[in-house]
């Protein structure tokens, strides 16, 4: 019989369905889904609230659904009448129920349900990438106009901050495990992870975690301020450059608002505190300014309640969220997709833990997209702006080298 | 009871916390006024919000039915209601303000202590007009670097108006300001 480890290489290299996700010491790898969940605008609140709860396996940590909802399905949740945009007509959204999970720490642990978890199939695949240079969807021109129209909405009021999407796009079928492992060789971010299916893959360095909820406590850690690395920056330079600057001080100040706004709907007056007040996070290629909010949920609070309060996430919006939605809706023609959606875990006793779905891969259709926003703000300039997208896309783009 | 209108904004829940605080809130959309609700609260409060008065003419509507009648407060967006529905202008400011902060002095018309200044958050693209004329509301409180308005305050019919936003994390003396215009 296999070893862990011959086992888990074997899974690695099967095409059979698996999940990785970052974990705070180490990984957890989901397999064996016994059910597949697609989620749409009609049944996402009883997929919340009654589909998660449904306890099936005498194994704990079994116990739950990992996967994604889309930008789309979370707009049309609260409300928001999405305009015809061009698609590729992905999943709004998918939950996978595990029967084996692996944790990898220190040494590997397998729990499953399964009796002949071990016995996989291994079969030839193919991958291929064929032009090594990405296109992306909105030149420098482009960008400066949205930008300059979207300056002239700040002015009258409408929105207070507001960020641009660009799309990175080429041909090619990747090997999706391959290419996680090496992306966190390069860059391992707390929000990481991988979904491999059949048809479609997803490849992330997310750093970005958006709920953490255990029993009645919630946290939320928006990022909002980026700064590239060079090679006199460290991380206190760093701390001292957001400091000092104002553009970064407003844009963090009224992520920070927004998201106590968010959090406060859910949560008992007076509970809600800033944990963590502007801190700075080092990565491969940027810092990030970061802060950490709390509350404690009020009593018979639903999931559905929660997810509806805090997604789609604020820092990778704008501000204030609807109106700011409709306007981004009303200039950006390519669809979201999944970028700037969440994946995560829901467990059947209610935890849950979210990330947001920046800095990540769809590779579907033949098709690799990765994309990357920043923020309209007066007082920056579209060039600054249109680069630190750049900065954003760098560690994934440096896969394919 | 205290109503808090939501035009829809990302701040409203911070100041639904921190009214809830000092007497129970209740909160709901612009789009969905419950009109018993309303009609049987103390206090109504304008939150803040994208665009400009003239875009919500049902809160203008209802500032004029219930002024003098029950104590109205406004944030923001609010606060540009209430001078608005008072005759005054909204214009654009030179400088664009969101997520700033700045000191606010206070003047001797104000409930508030004669000249004492705070620290306070400030998202705000618009501003009013002035000269202002009014017969019983008074600008009270300005920004200390470019003398914007940043409050009005009109005792005897019991309405109030901040520019800034007593509910951000940048206010820190916030709760202070709502409880002494809410326990008035």
């Amino acid at each position: 019989m296999l070893n862990n480890n011959e086992y888990l290489n074997k899974l690695y290299q099967s095409d059979q369905p698996l999940i990785i996700y970052k974990t705070n010491n180490g990984f957890d790898v989901y397999t064996d889904f016994s059910k597949k969940y697609l989620i749409n605008r009609d049944n996402i609140k009883n997929f919340l609230n009654i589909q998660t709860k449904r306890k099936q396996s005498k194994i704990n940590s079994l116990n739950c659904y990992v996967g994604f909802f889309g930008y789309k399905v979370l707009c049309e949740n609260i409300g928001i009448k999405m305009p015809k945009q061009k698609t590729n007509n992905f999943y709004e959204g998918i939950f996978y129920k595990p029967s084996t999970k692996i944790n990898i720490r220190k040494n590997i642990s397998i729990k499953s349900v399964k009796k002949n978890y071990r016995q996989i199939k291994t079969n030839k695949k193919n991958y291929s990438i064929l032009n090594k240079k990405f296109d992306l969807n909105l030149s420098l021109k482009k960008y400066s106009k949205l930008f300059d129209d979207f300056s002239k909405n700040i002015k009258q009021g409408k929105t207070y901050q507001i960020k641009i999407a660009q799309t990175y796009s080429k041909k090619g079928k990747v090997n999706a495990v391959e290419l996680f492992w090496k992306l966190m060789k390069m860059n391992e971010s707390p929000e990481s992870f991988l979904i491999r299916d059949k048809n479609y893959s997803i490849i992330s360095c997310s750093p970005e975690t958006l709920i953490l909820k255990k029993k009645n406590l919630i946290s939320t850690k928006p990022i909002a301020g980026t700064l590239r690395k060079t090679k006199k920056m460290n991380i206190n330079r760093a701390l001292s450059f957001f400091r000092k600057n104002e553009k970064e001080t407003k844009e963090h100040n009224m992520i920070v608002d927004m998201e106590r706004n968010d959090i406060s709907k859910i949560c008992k007056t007076g509970s809600v505190k800033i944990d963590k007040l502007k801190k700075v996070e080092e990565y491969r290629d940027l810092f990030h300014y970061v802060s950490t909010i709390k509350g404690e949920i009020k009593k018979n609070t639903t999931n559905h309640e929660i997810i509806s309060s805090l997604m789609p996430g604020g820092s990778v919006i704008g501000c204030p969220k609807i109106s700011t939605i409709q306007l981004l809706n009303s200039k950006e023609k390519n669809d979201r997709n999944i970028y700037t959606g969440s994946f995560g875990v829901i467990h059947t006793n209610g935890d849950m833990r979210f990330n947001i779905m920046i800095r990540t891969l769809l590779n579907f259709k033949n098709i690799i997209n990765l994309s990357v926003a920043s923020g309209v703000i007066l007082g920056s300039t579209a060039k600054k702006e249109y680069n630190e997208n750049y900065i954003k896309a760098k560690s994934l783009l440096e896969l394919f080298h | 009871m205290i109503y808090l209108i939501d035009h829809e904004d990302s701040f409203t829940y911070n100041l639904a916390h921190l009214l809830d605080s000092i007497e129970p809130t209740f909160v709901s959309n612009y789009y969905d006024i419950d009109l018993k609700k309303l009609e049987q609260s103390s206090t109504i409060v304008l939150s803040p919000g994208p665009g400009e008065p003239k875009d919500y003419p049902k809160t203008s509507k209802i500032y004029k039915k219930y002024k003098g009648k029950k104590k109205i407060l406004g944030i923001c967006l609010g606060f540009q209601q209430i001078v608005y529905s008072e005759g005054a202008k909204i214009v654009q400011q030179k400088n664009i303000l969101h997520g700033y902060q700045s000191y606010i002095t206070v003047n001797n018309k104000s409930i508030f202590k004669n000249n004492s200044e705070f620290l306070a958050g400030r998202y705000h693209s618009l501003k009013m007009a002035e000269p202002f004329v009014s017969k019983s509301m008074y600008i009270t409180m300005r920004c200390k670097k470019t003398n914007v308005a940043m409050a009005v305050e009109d005792d005897i019919n019991q309405v109030y108006g901040f520019q800034f936003h007593p509910d951000s994390f940048l206010t820190p003396n916030g709760k202070n300001l709502i409880k002494k215009i809410i326990s008035r």
